[in-house]
């Protein structure tokens, strides 16, 4: 009861005094708004860069330098770790090519198969994925020139030399999609393994019992030339890189790129971090000797309300009220000027940036933990001034003035 | 016999009981000292200190209101009510209890500051108010009626800032009656208004205090008009050192 009325008391000073409150308001924005136009930029730029290297899959993608001979244990083994997010087999490049041909396009397209499968990261997650031996995703150059679009019919056929005489085979083939541009940017198609294998088998002269396909029988065993391997993160690359060499299998990575990021995520945070902390001390210092001398200037009207009778904490929870409303209102009125600074910076730098991407960038629990932080530094410093206030003998405050 | 009894019925309604009680304060090198070897006040007096400005008479006041606490203490006892108790007052301020002075006060201790001391972001009304409203006191017709009686049911709406300096004044002792204490000290509470005004509010006040038989501990520099007013003067006496850095007051009384 006795609280609600040192809040009530403390909010109609607020409001009674609004010039004076309006100032150490501004005083505050002043100083925080900044900080957060500093603090979205460095979130902002180094954010947008490290969302770029994680969002592309290239980025992640660990390829053999040379080719070497992988069975299926190998890649079982590999793809039970749990660094690995995507391993498919490579076969031969050479044998790994399709010509296609639609009903829509006159033209043949040599296209180069990509051997594919559920969660391909070249492939936007949820969308058409290679069905079967059938069903296949284009990329989009290939998707052009034959005219075709996903649910249409194409021809794929191949030739091989078999017993001393020319042979082409043909396999009807459904388009399940079209890849984005990024994905391949050559004439390609990315089918399920089994169609890649069936294909190299071909031209190999061996048979392929799925499509009817005469030839030598296939041998128990079976090795791969290469592989597709995509690693969880790209914090994860670095790691299955050295385990790979290990392994003699040499391999290239983007890891030289990430890392470069890496280090200017780091040396821009200190940067970032050495202002962040001046400013803060100076925010504090600054809050903190407003608040300070706002509760020394009450020091006649907080003796009044203790000659009344109100106890010692009830005085401090008067200018703690007030502190509230001036960090609640200083942090509003810093947001405002973020948006503002943000909007005009990333208007002026839209240009330069690639779609959807921003310079200036700040995340709802970054509000949150600017709020925190000023509400925190704004109650502990009228706290301390409101206990040293209530501590004084109350004739020495109404003497005062 | 009759004088034991009336010494017993003395003590027994004494209000406050003072005996070897000292402030002292010091600054720019200049230090002051209040001493105050016996005084007992009783209730329903009302008692005028008078004297020149510096003398001690805020500081004797501050520390009735327990405001000021002494700097050596052989007994200090308050009895606010006839019936109760004689609280330790010396014995609260050893232990720092400012919680249970300001209850103290609170409950038994109108207080009229010489400069008004209004809340300036509070209405008239409000002002007014506060002492009932921080004892949890109903919020009757009380505040209404005494100003009335003050002359200033008017301004009851409006802020301290908008009354003239005696308008002012009778707020402040609007607000040390509203709660009905048994005790009010006033500081010089007409010092800033002219004589005329001066001479009107002190009969205002001490006329409301009569009707509500409220002991009254008033410091002044006028002392003809308080003398008309029929209150008792407290003796003191000050002497001040040759080189006028150290300068001793003592009440009795």
């Amino acid at each position: 009861m006795r609280l609600l009325k040192t809040l009530r008391l403390a909010s109609r000073d607020y409001a009674h005094e609004w010039q004076m409150s309006g100032c150490f308001v501004l005083a505050l924005a002043a100083v925080l708004g900044p900080m957060l136009v500093l603090f979205g930029l460095k979130f902002g730029i180094v954010g947008g860069m490290l969302q770029q290297l994680v969002e592309n899959p290239e980025n992640r993608e660990i390829r053999p330098v040379s080719s070497g001979q992988f069975d299926l244990d190998w890649f079982t083994g590999m793809q039970g770790r749990g660094d690995v997010a995507f391993l498919v087999p490579r076969t031969r490049g050479i044998a790994a090519t399709l010509e296609l041909n639609s009903e829509k396009s006159k033209r043949i397209v040599r296209a180069e198969l990509i051997p594919s499968g559920h969660g391909d990261p070249l492939l936007p997650a949820g969308g058409s994925m290679p069905e079967g031996m059938r069903g296949v995703v284009l990329s989009q150059l290939a998707a052009e020139k034959l005219q075709v679009q996903a649910g249409d019919r194409i021809d794929g056929s191949a030739v091989r030399q078999y017993l001393g005489r020319k042979e082409r085979q043909h396999v009807e083939l459904e388009v399940s999609g079209v890849a984005p541009v990024g994905a391949f940017v050559r004439e390609g198609m990315f089918a399920d393994v089994r169609l890649v294998e069936a294909i190299e088998n071909y031209r190999d002269g061996r048979e392929v019992p799925e499509f009817g396909w005469q030839g030598a029988t296939n041998p128990e065993e079976r090795s791969y030339p290469g592989f597709r391997l995509y690693a969880k993160s790209i914090y994860r690359v670095a790691a299955l890189k050295d385990d790979l060499t290990l392994q003699g299998v040499e391999v290239r990575t983007k890891a030289a790129d990430i890392d470069l990021v890496m280090r200017m995520d780091r040396n821009l945070s200190l940067i970032y971090w050495a202002i962040a902390v001046i400013g803060l001390i100076g925010f504090s210092l600054s809050l903190g000797a407003s608040l300070w001398a706002n509760v020394d200037r009450k020091r006649k009207e907080l003796s009044v309300l203790r000659l009344v009778g109100f106890r010692t904490g009830d005085i401090v929870w008067f200018p703690v009220t007030q502190a509230f409303y001036t960090g609640l209102l200083g942090w509003a009125l810093a947001i405002g000027i973020y948006f503002v600074a943000a909007f005009a910076i990333n208007n002026m730098l839209a240009e330069q940036m690639g779609a959807g991407q921003e310079v200036c960038v700040l995340l709802p629990r970054h509000f949150a933990m600017a709020l925190a932080l000023t509400l925190g530094a704004a109650v502990f410093a009228a706290a301390l001034a409101g206990w040293r206030s209530a501590r004084i003998e109350p004739s020495e405050g109404l003497r005062e003035i | 016999m009759e004088n034991v009894f009336q010494a017993r019925n003395k003590a027994k309604s004494t209000v406050y009981h003072m005996r070897d009680v000292v402030r002292d304060r010091a600054s720019e090198g200049v230090t002051f000292r209040l001493r105050v070897p016996s005084l007992q006040i009783s209730q329903g007096e009302k008692i005028a200190l008078i004297g020149e400005s510096g003398c001690g008479k805020s500081t004797l006041l501050d520390m009735l209101a327990f405001i000021a606490q002494p700097t050596e203490i052989a007994a200090f006892r308050f009895r606010p009510e006839l019936e109760g108790d004689a609280i330790d007052v010396a014995q609260l301020w050893n232990k720092k209890r400012m919680n249970s002075l300001g209850d103290l006060r609170k409950q038994h201790i109108g207080y009229v500051m010489q400069t008004g001391g209004l809340l300036p972001y509070l209405t008239v009304r409000d002002n007014m108010s506060l002492s009932r409203s921080v004892l949890g006191l109903a919020q009757n017709d009380t505040v209404e009626s005494l100003a009335r009686e003050l002359g200033i049911a008017r301004h009851l709406d409006k802020l301290p800032e908008t009354l003239s300096v005696g308008e002012r004044q009778r707020v402040a002792i609007g607000r040390a009656l509203a709660h009905e204490p048994s005790i009010v000290i006033a500081d010089e509470p007409t010092a800033s208004v002219d004589p005329f005004a001066a001479e009107k509010i002190m009969s205002l006040f001490i006329g409301l205090a009569e009707e509500r038989n409220i002991t009254v501990v008033v410091a002044s520099h006028a002392w003809r008009h308080i003398q008309r007013l029929g209150l008792r003067r407290l003796a003191h006496h000050t002497h001040r050192s040759k080189d006028g850095r150290t300068t001793e007051t003592v009440v009795n009384g």
